[in-house]
């Protein structure tokens, strides 16, 4: 009965994950597919996660980049001087986050700049243009850090003119805030994901060693490259778009899916559909 | 479940500009432009040392742009390295206290002394950075209103052949730039690429029917292309073609197969530079009689023992002849630079 009430609730709490449709029947599924005596802390890793749906991703962007936007107009800069750029390949999640900010903060409307840090062009066009004002870097979540800092330094190497620079994002890890930070970025986040919140981390306190190690064995067992996700940070933040990459393989599964389901794959984690 | 804590940087105190302030490392922001290509290491660990030992004696220069919390440096990147380091190695100051830098805090600069910042940063790089000084070196025309290779190089800090240089990049239309501000040293094509392309384009133009039809942009679409598709493996072989064109200057028949050639070059996308146009500049005897012509001249010199000549009509005389020599050598040297971009990958000749 236990088990049921916590499907039931995962699948509530879980209702808008875009990837795989999550009814309580699958997480009841995932659970079951650990050993009998290994499910209780199945449930208890999953209990961990922090989900950020749709509406409070567009929540937390909205309430975030209000609180950015009055500093900036109290340093004296109006809203035609902030440039909003979306970082990572075209169709990203950053990309998808900008978009949903612009729409429901009304940007657009109110003279804002949209560009993409690929395009070297435009950016050095419109600073060269601007003279002043603030690169507003949008993403969903930052991990490491590294693939951020890389697209933010390509852009620092053309920049131009007296500019500050955000970062916002529904979620950062503690590692990223130290690396952004180290250049200077300032983030406004809804959520700095530390590592005491992340079960299977050496730094956390939530579960014991031998439940640390019972579990990684589980993770290593699905996927052996990175049983804790990418660089082992064991992130436990899954935002309604996607599962970011450093989340343990248990929660994402293996590739394609088998032998091991996820209950969060990533949408490159799920099987490719014949085009028939 | 877990909840979500927002958080946000706290709001920036605006510190008025003429102050001198100590800053923590934490209070300052590193250059956005990356000035990996700054510093000499063995200098900037002399530098860090005299700081270890007597502390920052010259204040940097900051400024707080518009929001921002930390101060961005305008002058004292190396300064602000070696403390950072320093404060990373946990050192501290002479009382234990924490290392500080003393900063002079100014004004943002505004748009163009923003412009004639970045100049002087770029006067220390290398490589693909010429796009963007190009660029803005566009920007301070315009504003300015004077397109004069001396006023320029007097406000920028740039040399002739660099403005010379960043002028050729301007001639091309925007697509082409573009491909040279790609953040992927794999497929950024290298400012030197439109550089060493345009004479080439200018006398296909100008002597090949077939490429005039076709048009500048296309006949520079096709060297873009053959860049690509590794016919032009380093952006300096251009000089190849050039140099048959030269160098036969009085034998009408190979000038004509030269410019043939040319043409081919532009319409054949597998032709390599060196397979059409080394036949024609292979010959070495120049370079050898050029470099025999230059130990002669000096050897000459230096036997008249020139140095106490006391006529004022003969010191005159020779004062304008080494004038002459030194313009043409400088000319001569400023047309042999150029190198190929060493970020982005090159097949080896």
């Amino acid at each position: 009965m236990k088990g049921i009430i916590h499907s039931l609730r995962a699948a509530i709490r879980y209702r808008d994950y875009k990837p795989m449709s999550l009814t309580w029947l699958a997480a009841k599924r995932w659970v079951m597919q650990f050993d009998k005596g290994d499910r209780r802390l199945a449930q208890r890793l999953l209990d961990k996660v922090i989900y950020i749906s749709e509406s409070r991703t567009r929540e937390i962007l909205v309430q975030q980049n209000a609180a950015l936007m009055n500093r900036l107009v109290a340093a004296g800069l109006k809203p035609k001087q902030f440039i909003y750029v979306s970082v990572h390949d075209t169709g990203s999640s950053s990309h998808v986050m900008l978009n949903l900010l612009r729409d429901a903060a009304g940007l657009e409307r109110m003279g804002c700049k949209f560009l993409d840090a690929h395009d070297s062009m435009r950016l050095i066009k419109t600073m060269n243009e601007l003279g002043e004002g603030a690169l507003i870097y949008v993403d969903d979540f930052l991990g490491t850090g590294n693939q951020f800092c890389g697209e933010r330094d390509s852009v620092a190497r053309v920049m131009v003119g007296a500019f500050s620079e955000f970062i916002l994002a529904p979620s950062i890890c503690e590692e990223a805030i130290y690396e952004i930070g180290k250049r200077g970025v300032e983030a406004f986040t809804g959520h700095v994901h530390s590592k005491v919140e992340r079960p299977l981390h050496a730094n956390s306190p939530l579960f014991v060693r031998t439940e640390k190690d019972r579990m990684e064995l589980i993770c290593k067992g699905i996927n052996k490259g990175g049983p804790l996700g990418y660089k082992g940070l064991a992130t436990m933040v899954v935002l309604y778009r996607n599962a970011p990459n450093t989340v343990p393989a248990v929660l994402r599964g293996s590739q394609n899916q088998t032998p091991f389901k996820g209950i969060f794959p990533r949408t490159t984690d799920l099987p490719v559909q014949k085009i028939t | 479940m877990p909840s979500l804590n927002p958080t946000q940087p706290t709001v920036p105190q605006l510190i008025p500009a003429g102050l001198l302030l100590q800053l923590s490392i934490d209070e300052v922001k590193p250059s956005s432009n990356n000035p990996r290509h700054l510093f000499d290491p063995d200098q900037l660990d002399e530098l860090k040392k005299n700081i270890a030992e007597h502390g920052v004696l010259v204040p940097i220069v900051v400024y707080q742009a518009k929001g921002q919390s930390k101060f961005s440096i305008l002058d004292g990147e190396r300064r602000f390295r070696c403390v950072r380091d320093l404060v990373s190695e946990g050192r501290t100051g002479k009382n234990g206290e924490p290392l500080k830098l003393p900063a002079n805090v100014v004004e943002p600069p505004t748009k163009i002394a923003g412009l004639l910042y970045m100049f002087n940063i770029h006067n220390y790089r290398e490589g693909w950075e010429l796009m963007p000084t190009a660029l803005s070196l566009k920007i301070v025309m315009e504003d300015l209103g004077t397109e004069d290779n001396k006023a320029l190089s007097k406000l920028t800090g740039l040399s002739d052949p660099q403005i010379e240089r960043c002028k050729k990049l301007l001639r091309f239309p925007e697509r082409f730039q573009e491909l040279s501000l790609d953040p992927d040293p794999r497929t950024r094509v290298p400012s030197n690429f439109w550089i060493e392309a345009l004479p080439v384009i200018d006398l296909a133009l100008e002597t090949s029917e077939t490429i005039k039809a076709i048009g500048r942009d296309r006949a520079t679409e096709k060297l873009v292309d053959k860049y690509r598709g590794k016919k032009i493996k380093s952006v300096i072989h251009f000089r190849r073609i050039m140099e048959s064109y030269e160098i036969n200057e009085d034998d009408p028949q190979t000038r004509a197969r030269v410019l043939r050639r040319v043409e081919e070059f532009f319409l054949n996308p597998s032709l390599e530079t060196r397979d059409g146009f080394d036949e024609f500049v292979m010959d070495k005897k120049r370079v050898l009689s050029a470099l025999a012509a230059c130990d002669e001249f000096l050897a000459e010199l230096q036997r008249f023992r020139l140095t106490y000549t006391s006529n004022d009509e003969e010191r005159n005389s020779l004062r304008i002849a080494l004038r002459r020599v030194q313009t043409y050598c400088e000319s001569l040297w400023n047309a042999l630079e150029g190198k190929d971009d060493p970020e982005v990958p090159q097949d080896q000749p």
